[in-house]
């Protein structure tokens, strides 16, 4: 596991702390979790912060912000989501299995449910196989 | 030659090949232990009394050529734990072993002359009956090592642990897996006792010249297969280097953390913050760092998927095989620990007396709750595993699990149904589960509503996952969908290809259908586990099951769940429906 403390250089920045899971953890500098704490411009959405730290929105697979689920794979429910000061990112790899019953009744964002509405919402990963 | 049920009585220590009789020939693993459960025990009967039966059933597609990951034997009785009928199946080496025999299923009766335990060793030429004088109040790590010395051709060993012989409530029954470790258990609701009462110890499995799977249709069943191997081969989930065969089925303990899921510290938070340092990233981080370990490993031959592992210990040597999602969340988050190596060490404890880490682990965080050790304390809940070894009065109450230890200690807030305990997903947090765990026929049980394809099962986009409503039509599709995966001898990890891809659920169907001579479009899943979970309902309804029976702790209706602060909000109305149709 690795733990990095990353800054760049803007104005307000609202610090955010991101873990990543699976081989996406290179993004960060780990091999299997990486755990960052990262400030960002004022304005930063999700998008942002997966470009800030080049993770390709191809390799995402589920995305939590605060025990919300955000994004899931295959899916870019989230990309315009603003990100607060304090918050807690967690982002999977697209390999992360997560069965639809133990999915079944977790707090979404308002963003992603109405992506699932659209998508059906019961697909156990929305990525062509 | 079709398939045949062996009926080994111990009272009389004798043995007889049947036919199988026409009601139970459509029926393999689950299916064919739970109608024969159903035909020949009494619902009433004590499930240590001489009037249980253990039953054992391969799956229809186990032992057949090159079948991929299909190696589950299904274990089926009268549950001490729960008092209704119970089917647990396990991974290992023997589901393979015992189809090639030509098994359809080993019925299990009667009870030997007390005092007297036995070893059976089954072959192609029937049973012989070994006194089992030299493994009794062993472990099962010695029992494996001496009966893979004791009979030739690495035979499997099914066996059970000292909580099997003293007959507790949370004995499961171990089977060995290629490297002859045990670690693959039908763990839950008590079954070891079960084999325990009829006196034995271990049974040995030996397929050396059987006669192997009768395949009716092998041009369909081959199709099948490839469809499904094609299928497994390419998810991102299932193959070789994919999430279960890099982390394991613990690659779900960060996830579930992160949804605010995960039961912690006996279902009191729903997030743990030691949560990374005992999942399956961090299995795969100190495989890596201290070798002598494993990802990628398989629990019996001709699985693909490989979702097992073995964990090293801090020299560099194998410690134990497996540390799963469940148990590392059983032993670990619930308990407050986060720490891997104690983890670890409390599986091997389990794998060797014998007991369901589940359970286990859910009875340690109750005697946490109840003061005998605080939250996180990682030696003391170690050394709880020895109080069970000497058969200490302390230990043999932990042993009949969390019920059991509730009321010793004097707590209320205990997470079970149907008197056993819930795995690890919050039923607050995620809603669809807590309808499952409430209504399944098993007890708590997170394997009992596995996910399937519910666009192949027509209910596509008419749930919204968000509300209660729909979650029982949904709930029943689960169980019925599973009660039909554990029929098949096929590891449930195959729903994730199965479900994303067309091709894969077509092929597990003709696979199936090309084993047991039918018709690929004859055969509709969801109908037929739907007939099993009706024969499990009446089972429990003639043990005395009532619909009070099927609901939530009630803790969970008023106690909010941090982080979400969530409670438990199902009508009751709305899970009688699940099984409404019964009526
Ligand atoms: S996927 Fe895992 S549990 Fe299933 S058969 Fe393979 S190793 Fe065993």
């Amino acid at each position: 596991m690795r733990t990095i403390s990353h800054s760049l250089q803007y104005k307000f920045m609202p610090t955010i702390n991101v873990t990543l899971y699976g081989d996406i953890a290179h993004y960060g500098s780990g091999k299997h979790i990486a755990i960052m704490d990262l400030d960002l411009p004022e304005d930063a959405v999700i998008d942002t912060l997966l470009q800030e730290i080049s993770l390709p929105s191809t390799e995402r697979g589920y995305l939590f912000v605060n025990a919300v689920l955000y994004d899931a794979p295959g899916l870019y429910a989230s990309r315009n989501e603003l990100l607060q000061e304090g918050a807690h990112i967690g982002i999977f790899s697209i390999r992360h299995m997560w069965p639809y019953q133990y999915r079944d009744g977790i707090r979404m964002s308002d963003s992603l449910k109405a992506a699932m509405e659209e998508s059906g919402p019961m697909q156990n990963t929305y990525r062509k196989t | 030659m079709a398939r045949k049920i062996l009926r080994i009585n111990m009272g009389a220590l004798s043995f007889a090949y049947e036919e199988v009789p026409g009601k139970w020939a459509k029926w393999g693993g689950r299916g064919l232990t739970s109608v024969i459960v159903a035909d020949e025990v009494d619902p009433t009967c004590h499930p240590l009394g001489p009037n249980n039966k253990l039953v054992i059933a391969p799956g229809w597609v186990s032992g057949a050529p090159a079948a991929p990951s299909s190696g589950r034997t299904s274990f089926g009785g009268k549950s001490p734990l729960t008092g209704g009928i119970k089917e647990s199946n396990s991974g290992g080496i023997s589901a393979q072993k015992i189809a090639k025999l030509g098994l359809a299923a080993i019925i299990i009766e009667g009870v030997p002359e007390k005092g007297k335990w036995y070893t059976l060793a089954i072959t192609k030429d029937g049973v012989s009956f070994d006194s089992a004088d030299d493994i009794l109040g062993k472990g099962m790590y010695e029992v494996d090592e001496i009966l893979w010395k004791k009979f030739s051709n690495e035979p499997a060993v099914i066996g059970i642990g000292q909580a099997g012989e003293k007959k507790l409530s949370n004995a499961g029954i171990s089977v060995n897996d290629p490297e002859n470790k045990p670690g693959r258990y039908a763990g839950r609701g008590g079954l070891g006792a079960v084999m325990g009462a009829r006196g034995i110890k271990a049974i040995v499995v030996d397929d050396t010249d059987g006669p192997g799977v009768e395949v009716a249709n092998m041009d369909l069943f081959k199709t099948g297969r490839k469809k499904l191997t094609d299928a497994i081969m390419s998810h991102d989930l299932t193959k070789p280097g994919g999430g279960l065969n890099l982390y394991g089925t613990n690659v779900l303990m960060n996830i579930i953390n992160e949804a605010g899921g995960l039961p912690t510290r006996n279902f009191s938070a729903g997030q743990f913050e030691g949560a990374s340092l005992i999942s399956g990233e961090m299995v795969a981080e100190m495989v890596e760092k201290r070798g002598g370990g494993m990802t990628g490993h398989g629990c019996h031959a001709g699985c693909i998927i490989k979702c097992s592992n073995i964990y090293p210990d801090e020299k560099g040597d194998a410690l134990v095989s497996c540390v799963e999602y469940e148990t590392a969340w059983a032993l670990g988050a619930n308990c407050g620990i986060d720490d891997l190596d104690y983890v670890a060490q409390m599986t091997y404890q389990c794998n060797d007396l014998g007991l369901d880490s589940i359970e286990a682990g859910n009875t340690i965080a109750i005697a946490m709750e109840g003061g005998a050790l605080e939250f996180g304390d990682k030696v003391g809940a170690l050394g709880l595993f020895d109080e069970i070894r000497k058969m200490s009065p302390l230990g043999r109450i932990l042993g009949q699990g969390v019920e059991a230890t509730a009321k010793a200690y004097g707590v209320h807030r205990v997470p079970t149904v149907k008197g056993q305990s819930m795995p690890a997903y919050e039923p607050r947090a995620i809603k669809g589960i807590g309808v499952t765990y409430a209504t399944t026929p098993m007890g708590a049980d997170h394997t009992a509503g596995y996910t399937i394809a519910p666009e192949i099962a027509g209910v596509s986009g008419k749930v919204d996952p968000l509300t209660d409503e729909g979650k029982a039509a949904l709930s029943l599709t689960f169980q019925a969908a599973t009660a039909f995966i554990d029929s098949t001898g096929y590891c449930l990890f195959i729903a994730f290809p199965i479900l994303d891809i067309e091709t894969g659920f077509a092929g597990m169907v003709e696979s199936v259908a090309g084993v047991m001579g039918l018709e690929a479009d004859g055969i509709d899943a969801i109908e037929m586990g739907k007939e099993i979970l009706k024969v499990e309902r009446n089972f429990n309804k003639q043990a005395g099951f009532t619909s009070a029976d099927d609901r939530l702790p009630e803790f969970m209706r008023y106690e909010k769940l941090p982080p979400h602060d969530v409670v438990w909000t199902m009508p009751d109305e709305d899970l009688d429906e699940v099984f409404a149709w019964m009526d």
